[in-house]
Order: C-alpha cells, then structure tokens, then sequence
C-alpha cells in the first residue's frame, strides 16, 4: 500500500519537472543563433521566402505563443514535424528509441556483471593486487573519453583483429527481425531467428562497452567503498564471532548491504549511459536517438530537439522511479516505517 | 525569588515519520514546572526519550517553546527578541555531552575561549587575553597550552574546555546536557569536581541533565526524574533517593548497579520497554511498565502532588 | 579448567609501525564462573575479548596460548577457528542495532549459528529458534522470527543477541559491554537475564565492562586492566573490600557512591599513555602517587596478596622494601584511602 501511493506520488511530481525541462529545452533552443527557415530553404533563398515560411511556421509569433501551441500539441500526442525528416517527431522518436534503448540496457547489464563484482572483489582484497587492478581499470573507466575509446576499440578489434563488427546494428544486407519491441535482440530471440540474434549481439559488443566504460568505473568505485564501509561494521564481526566463514561473511552478510547504496546510483548510471549514447551512437553508425539528436541539432530541427530533450527526461525520470521502488522493497526499513 | 521559574513548559515537534511522511506530534516536553535557586543544582534524571534533553534546549529557547513561561531572575523569557536572547545568553549557557564536537577543531583555546568575549564585545584586547589565561589555569590546564587545538586534548581536558568557554561571560545558570556521560570514570571525576568548585566560588546554578542515577545525586541539590515528557517526581535529593515516592522512581534506583558486592537488594525489575514518545499511552504514562497500576491509571492523567512536605510525585497509589 | 590464557600479547599496526596494545595477559576462566574485565577506555580490554575469538584485523600479530579447554586455539588455522566460533565460544557485543544485520530477519540470524554448527533439519532449526526466544524472555516467538531488528527496541535486540550467541550451548561466553548502550530499566532486565542463564548452565562467562556497578553485580572474579596489562585480579568481594594497587583504588574512589553527596571524588591525575609509547617500568607510574625508582624502571610482576587475590605493584614485593607486603596492604589502605 506505502508502494503504492509511494509511486502515485513521484508519478504526480513527473508532470512539474516535466513542464520545467519542456520550458527549459525550448527557451534555450530558441535563444541559439540560426534561423531554421534559412536553413531549409538553402544558400539560394530569398528574403520574402524566409520571411513566408517563418511565418508559415509560427517563428513569428511571441515564445509563449509558440511555447504554448506546441504544448497544447503534446497534450493531442502531437510532437510537431520535424523539419529535417520532414516526419511527425513521434514516428521518428518511436522509431529511433528501441536501438537507443536495447544499447543503453545492454550497456547497463554489463554495468552491473562488471563493475559490482569488481567492486567487491576489490574491496575484499584491499590494498592486494586485485585491488590495485581494479582500481587502475575503474579510474580509467571514468576518465577516458568515450568517443576516444570507441575510436581505439573500433582500430582495433575491427579494423585489425576484424572478429568484431564496427558499425550499424546488424551484419550488411541482413534483414532485421518481425518488429515486436523494436530491439533487435529481443525481437530475434522471441521469433526464434538465431541468426539475427547472434549478428545483433555481435554489433552490441563495442558500441555497449564503450558505453559502459564510465559507468563500470562509476559502479566498481561506488561498490568498493560502499563494501569497504559495510565490511567494517560491526554486523561483520558479529557473522564471523559466529564462525561463518569468509565466503559466506562476503555474500550471505556484506554483498546485500553493500550493494543498496549501489542501487541508487544505477538510476544515475543509467542517465549517464542515455547521454553518452550520443557520442557513441555517432562513433559506431547506430541508428539511434543520439544520431537523430545529433542530426536534429546540426539542422537546428527545433520540434525533433524538444521530442528528444523530452523523451529522455521522461525515460531517465521513469527508470529513477524504478530503482526508488525498487530500493523500497529490498530495504525492510522503508517498508516497515 | 528564583533565578529559574519553569512553568508548564510544553515542547512539541510535528515529525515526519515514514516513506511518505505522515505527520506525528511528539510531546517531547509535556507541562514540566521546575524552578532553580541561585546557588543551586537541579539534577533531571531519566531514560532515552523521557525529554530532558528537549527540557533544557528548550529552556534556553534552542528550540522554540510551544507553551509555557520559563522566567529568569523573574524577568519572561520566551517573548524576548533576539537582542534580548543575546543578552540572557551571557547569563544562561550551555554545556553539551560530546566537548570534541561543540569545539571547532580549526580553532585554538585560545580563539575558542576568547570568541564569547568578542561576541558580546566585552574588555580590551589585554583585559580578554587576562581573562582567559585566568580561567584556564581555573579549570586545570596550563597556560601554554592555551595554543593548542581541540584534538590535542584528552576527552576530559575538552569537557573542562567547554564548561571553561560557558564561563567566559560569567554566568548564572549553566544547563549542562549529559556532561561527564562521555568520559571514563576517573575522568569524570575531575570534571564533576571541578563543577562543584566553581559553583562554590562563583555562586554558579545549574541545572545537570543526566541519566546516570549517582552522578546526579552526587552533583544535585534537588532532583526532577522525568518519564516521557513529564516530570514524575520531585524534591531534594535525599528525599527523593531515601524515599522515592514515584513506582518508576523506585525502579530506577532499583535497577541501578551498585559498586558494591555486598549490597544485594531486592531489585524491582520493570517489564517491558520504554513506550515511543511519539506514541504515548493514555492516562499515566508509565501504567503500562507499573508493578502497581490499576484500571484507573489508563484513564486518569495523575497531578503532581505534594505527597510529603515539600515531596512530588505524580501517583494516585502512594 | 576452561579457559586458559598464558602470555597474551598483541600488537596492532598502525601508521606503519605495530603498536602493543596487550602486553603478556594471563588468567584463566572456570567452568561456571563469571570473570568481569574492568578498567577505563584504551585499557586493551575489548581487544582482549576480541583476541580470544580471534576476530582481529589482518594485520594483527598475537603471541601467547589460548587454551580452550587444553586445546591452544591461538594456533588455530582459520577453520578450525570456525568450527568454535559460535560454538564453543559466543559473543555479545555493546551495541545490540548496528550488531545484527539490518537486511536479514531475527530467525534467519538466529539460526545461521545452527546452519553453520548443528546438522539439524529445517524443523528441528526452527523449533530450536522459538525455543531460543522463549528462553531469552522474548514474547511473541512466532512473529518475531519473521521481523527485522529496526522494528525491536534496544532491549529487544539484546535479547536476539544472547539468543544467537546461546545458539550452540557455548562453553564459554564472552560479553562486551553487553549493557552500556541500554538505558537503566532495561540493563536490569539483560542482567537479569544472564544471571538466570548463569544459574541454568555451566557456562564461563567474560564479563567486559568499564561499570564498576556492573562488575558487584554479576562478576565471581575481577581483572582490572590498565594500559594493555593486568594491573590487578582477586574474587570480588575481596577486590572491592580490599583494592591493592593504586590504580584501582583511584578507580573506586572516584564512582560517586550514594550517600556521599558533594563529596570531593577521587580522582587520577593525567593520562593513560599511548599504545606505542609506553613506559618502560610500571605503566601506571606517572600518574601513581606512590611511585618509587624501581616502579619507573623494571615492570612489576603480579605479586600474591592473599590466596587468588594478585596484584602488579612493586609496593608488594617482599624483598624490595623494608616492610612485607601482608603489612604493606594494611598500612596501603589507611594511606591510600585517606
């Protein structure tokens, strides 16, 4: 019950940060120099064309006014046309989402098979070579620039090994799957197309790890300390006065209670990952929401930049939600209270 | 006339409970009464959460009253503004129970010592320095040791530091929270000694928070034993520990260990635990842990009554 | 014999050099006797306690025999050591909250001892579970096995941690300062409590506490500690009715006591030296107010006072002064105590 009016609430608090953001995105998109209808109309427009079309699509028209018709289109699901594709922003963004998302997911489990079990490895070797390993490994996690390692990681297991796939989401002329969820991955693996499947997670591999390299560091660092502060507490020493063993002392005691704070973070993590696959997606050709930001912004397609901008809020907003619950279920004390 | 006037002081907090924030009233002072003679040590006893912490925060209005008069050398203090407070303060100061913490370890005793001075605008650059070289040597430590930081100090070196800082401005009242509770016995010791000295050369009052039973009857003229917001009993000490006239007074004191292995006595053991603060129980408030409760006690909020000449206690039954 | 300690010594690291922070301990615990440690903070009491179990950090060096019940456990590999923790040998900590695992039910703890030492089925677990919280006064058995400890209260807690450590029937129970952390009403009723488990096994019990109080109440036998050493042993009532050395003396002499109000309490002057930067004689020589040559230079060994009764102070010994020591006592309590 707590759950659930717990949820009701964060789900009502959505709509004002989501009103900010949609203010925010769109004051700013239009105080950047440039003149979308200049740009559309090319290098040979004339003044009275620019001057028709600008007013044609409401450029002329005070901010409030162009703020509050785009709303009032959002609240009838209407995004607005972007003016690059010259499609409804929805298809676009429905269309580009589930690469963005079947990435960033796969990104995140990697996140978590890594970087938590070196975290813990790390911090139950303290100070031992593992540790030091780890710790070497995470801080260059955070500190390399992603396109810079996409770009090693591309010169290396594809341009020289070749045993990895450097670039769209699946092999040249191969067909995607039945579209289902949009992820080819998933989509391949529900329609039994193992072809497709293993093409399809081929094509994660670099652009997913790339992606995960900050986080993993973000994620071991975070699990260490926090397993480096549980194994210090006196519940520990309780475990072992009982005569468990160490093993049993790190997972059956420390891991839950390390891994808690951890869980918070991921929804962070997650964010992080949504807005780095920007770069990324641009590196390894992925059709993705970053491309289409990318794209959107290079062409000062202002209704596609504000579909993005807000997507992601909404994805990044839902997925902390998420972990919240989530947190709420694993901690007896929030539920108890 | 009193130099403290304590009158049905009420101290409320709306606490947020929970995920979702579901507002309680915890009546951490519920319509307490003391008064505190110049020269004189009111000892409040009781267990965690019976509010005396609450009590003397709230006397020095470090959290704001919700009702009641606290009346200090009869003047009414919980309508003063803050140049008023800042003035009272000088007369009525603190002493807290963890001194590495109320010390900023960035600063010298020196500045530590000297800063009340300069709040308050008090002295010459040489009369403060005088001042504080006095008091040092007061409260035991060496002058030149005045240059060193909190952390060069022993945890009773520090509790001397802070009640040497409440004295700066020469008070009449110090409320002291849990003072020596932190310190070893031997430690503590010294610190109770050198509180009971300076009250003898400084006409000091104070008013001595604690849950340990024989610190403040060593320390204490008169006693105040509080149980979950109110005061359940109150006189002077040796009435108080000679005949306790409260059933929770007498468990108290009961339960108390004693350094002495001969001294085997009938001990009154209290079922259950101590009822939430935030959730109190009906009538009086220590019905639920009575040895001597009877129905009437769920439902009759007992008075505090003078059960002897100049003895209260807060009990239908004695 | 149960308990057997000869020699103890342990160092610990710290700041690149190994301090000592217990220096050659010995005594020994019998089979149903109550031993109290006293003795004020850096004393090396809890780290005793924690030696016996050999709950240390890694980098601990420890010297000296353990012997549980003639076994040397101090030579112990790391399993061995499992097999007695919990077991054999069980602990209570101070503070009841942060000692039980918040994330974990009070039966799952409680029955983790019996996974780990009893090859019992689930059944015979569980009612050996409800039969623990029964016997260590707790209402409501069948619920509480499912709760967490945040939803107990501090008494509450105390209780699980006793029915843990009670799990197996250890022999021998060490308690650290099992009721520091609980207000008075409720330390009475955990005194209570282990008085009646002392009455119902035969169990060794270590009873570490800084509580003199304490100490009258629920101890056979007395160790008071100083500075990482024994400074002084003896049946209570002896050690309370006729206290040697002077650190123990300054010790009582500074409890207010009831009855004596506004009474100047005893007092030690200075402070306990710092592991590492120890004295090379007596360590209690500094602040001692009786402190003769020898005491600043030769450790004093633990010298007889009467039959169990020893204490660690160079005023006792026979050949050093003029005076024996049966003597020396007498004349110590008029001086010392006036």
């Amino acid at each position: 019950m707590h759950a659930l009016r717990f949820v009701a609430k964060r789900l009502l608090l959505m709509i004002p940060i989501l009103i900010g953001i949609s203010i925010l995105t769109f004051a700013i998109s239009n105080t950047i120099p440039g003149d979308p209808a200049r740009l559309i109309l090319g290098p040979k427009a004339t003044p009275e064309g620019i001057e028709e079309l600008r007013e044609d699509m409401g450029l002329n028209d005070p901010l409030y006014v162009q703020y509050g018709r785009y709303m009032g289109g959002i609240l009838q699901g209407d995004l607005g046309e972007s003016t690059y594709s010259q499609r409804p922003v929805l298809n676009d963004l429905l269309r580009y989402t589930p690469a963005t998302f079947e990435l960033t997911m796969f990104a995140m489990i990697v996140t978590l098979l890594v970087g938590i079990p070196f975290g813990v490895i790390s911090a139950s070797r303290k100070d031992k070579l593992a540790d030091q390993f780890t710790r070497v490994f995470a801080l260059l996690g955070v500190a390399m620039p992603a396109f810079w390692l996409g770009l090693l990681f591309l010169l290396f297991f594809y341009l020289k090994l070749g045993i990895l796939p450097g670039s769209g989401r699946l092999d040249g002329g191969m067909a995607p799957p039945d579209y289902i969820t949009g992820m080819y991955t998933v989509d391949a693996l529900l329609t039994g197309n193992w072809p497709v499947f293993y093409a399809a997670v081929m094509h994660l591999i670099l652009p997913g790890i790339t992606l995960a390299a900050v986080t993993i560091g973000m994620i071991t660092r975070m699990t260490r300390s926090s397993m480096l502060s549980v194994l210090k507490s006196d519940y520990i020493r309780t475990a072992y006065a009982k005569g468990a063993p160490e093993n049993r002392v790190l997972y059956g005691h420390a891991l839950r209670n390390g891994v808690m704070p951890v869980i918070t973070l991921l929804g962070m993590a997650f964010g992080h990952a949504l807005g780095g696959s920007v770069l990324v997606e641009s590196v390894f050709s992925w059709p993705g929401l970053g491309q289409y930001a990318v794209n959107a912004i290079t062409y000062l397609d202002f209704p596609a930049v504000m579909g993005v901008t807000l997507l992601i809020a909404i994805i990044f907003i839902m997925v902390n939600l998420i972990v919240d619950t989530l947190y709420f279920f694993i901690d007896p004390r929030l539920k108890h209270d | 006339m009193a130099l403290l006037e304590v009158t049905n002081l009420k101290q409320h907090f709306t606490i947020k409970k929970g995920f979702m924030g579901e507002k309680t009233i915890v009546k951490a002072v519920d319509g307490v009464s003391i008064t505190i003679e110049e020269g004189q040590t009111l000892g409040i006893v009781g267990e965690s959460g019976c509010g005396k912490s609450s009590l003397g925060r709230s006397i020095l209005r470090l959290a704001e009253p919700t009702e009641g008069s606290i009346k200090f050398k009869g003047e009414e203090v919980t309508g003063m503004n803050a140049k008023q407070m800042k003035e009272l303060r000088k007369e009525m100061q603190i002493v807290f129970q963890d001194p590495y913490a109320s010390l900023n370890p960035r600063n010298t005793v020196r500045k530590i010592l000297e800063a009340p001075l300069i709040i308050h605008n008090i002295g010459t650059r040489n009369e403060r320095r005088e001042k504080v070289e006095l008091l040092v040597e007061k409260i035991g430590l060496r002058r030149d040791q005045l240059n060193n930081y909190p952390h060069e100090f022993s945890g009773g070196q520090r509790q001397r530091i802070g009640i040497a800082r409440a004295l700066m401005l020469e008070p009449r009242l110090i409320i002291a929270d849990e003072p020596v509770s932190a310190l070893d016995v031997s430690v503590q010791s010294q610190v109770l000694n050198l509180m009971l000295e300076l009250q003898q050369e400084m006409n000091l009052s104070y008013m001595f928070i604690s849950h340990d039973l024989s610190v403040v009857q060593h320390i204490s003229d008169k006693v105040a034993v509080m149980y979950l917001g109110k005061v359940v009993e109150i006189s002077d000490v040796e009435k108080v520990y000679a005949d306790p006239k409260h059933p929770y007074t007498r468990a108290l004191l009961s339960a108390l260990p004693v350094p002495d292995p001969l001294q085997k006595k009938e001990r009154i053991i209290l079922q259950g635990d101590l009822p939430s603060p935030s959730n109190p129980p009906s009538g009086c408030p220590f019905h639920t842990r009575c040895p001597m409760a009877t129905k009437e006690c769920a439902e009759i909020v007992p008075p505090l009554e003078e059960k002897t000449p100049g003895h209260f206690a807060a009990c239908i039954h004695t | 014999m149960l308990l057997d300690v000869k020699d103890l010594s342990l160092s610990l690291k710290k700041n690149g050099k190994y301090a000592t922070i217990l220096d050659r301990i010995s005594f020994q615990v019998e089979k149903g006797e109550t031993v109290g440690i006293v003795g004020e903070s850096g004393c090396g009491k809890s780290m005793t306690a924690l030696s016996l179990m050999r709950l240390l950090p890694e980098k601990a060096r420890l010297d000296g025999d353990i012997n549980l019940l003639d076994e040397n456990i101090a030579a112990y590999s790391k399993r061995k050591l499992e097999k007695i923790r919990g077991n054999q040998v069980s602990m209570i900590f101070q503070d009841p909250l942060t000692s039980l695992n918040p994330l974990q039910t009070v039966g799952t703890q409680i029955e983790e001892s019996l996974i780990l030492h009893r090859n019992m089925t689930k059944e015979e677990r569980r009612t050996r579970v409800l039969k623990l919280l029964k016997d260590v006064g707790l209402p409501r058995a069948e619920e509480l096995v499912n709760e967490y400890p945040h939803q107990l209260s501090g008494g509450m807690r105390q209780r699980v941690m006793i029915a843990i450590a009670m799990a197996c029937e250890p022999q021998l129970l060490i308690c650290d300062e099992p009721t520091t952390a609980l207000d008075v009403t409720i330390q009475a009723q955990i005194l209570e409590l282990m008085g009646e488990i002392k009455r119902q096994t035969q169990m060794g019990i270590i009873m570490i506490t800084h509580d003199m109080g304490v100490v009258a109440e629920v101890c056979d036998r007395v160790i008071v500690m100083y500075a990482g050493k024994i400074v002084e042993e003896g049946p209570v009532l002896e050690l309370f009715q006729n206290p040697t050395h002077p650190y123990t003396i300054g010790l009582l002499d500074s409890i207010p006591k009831l009855g004596q109000r506004k009474q100047k309490l005893g007092s030690i002057p200075g402070t306990v030296p710092a592991p590492g930067n120890m004295p090379a004689g007596c360590r209690f020589a500094e602040r001692c107010r009786h402190t003769m040559d020898i005491c600043r230079t030769t450790v004093p060994p633990m010298f007889d006072i009467k039959a169990g009764h020893q204490s660690a102070c160079w005023l006792f010994d026979e050949k050093g002064g003029d005076q024996d020591g049966v003597v020396r006592s007498d004349e110590l309590e008029t001086a010392l105590h006036h």
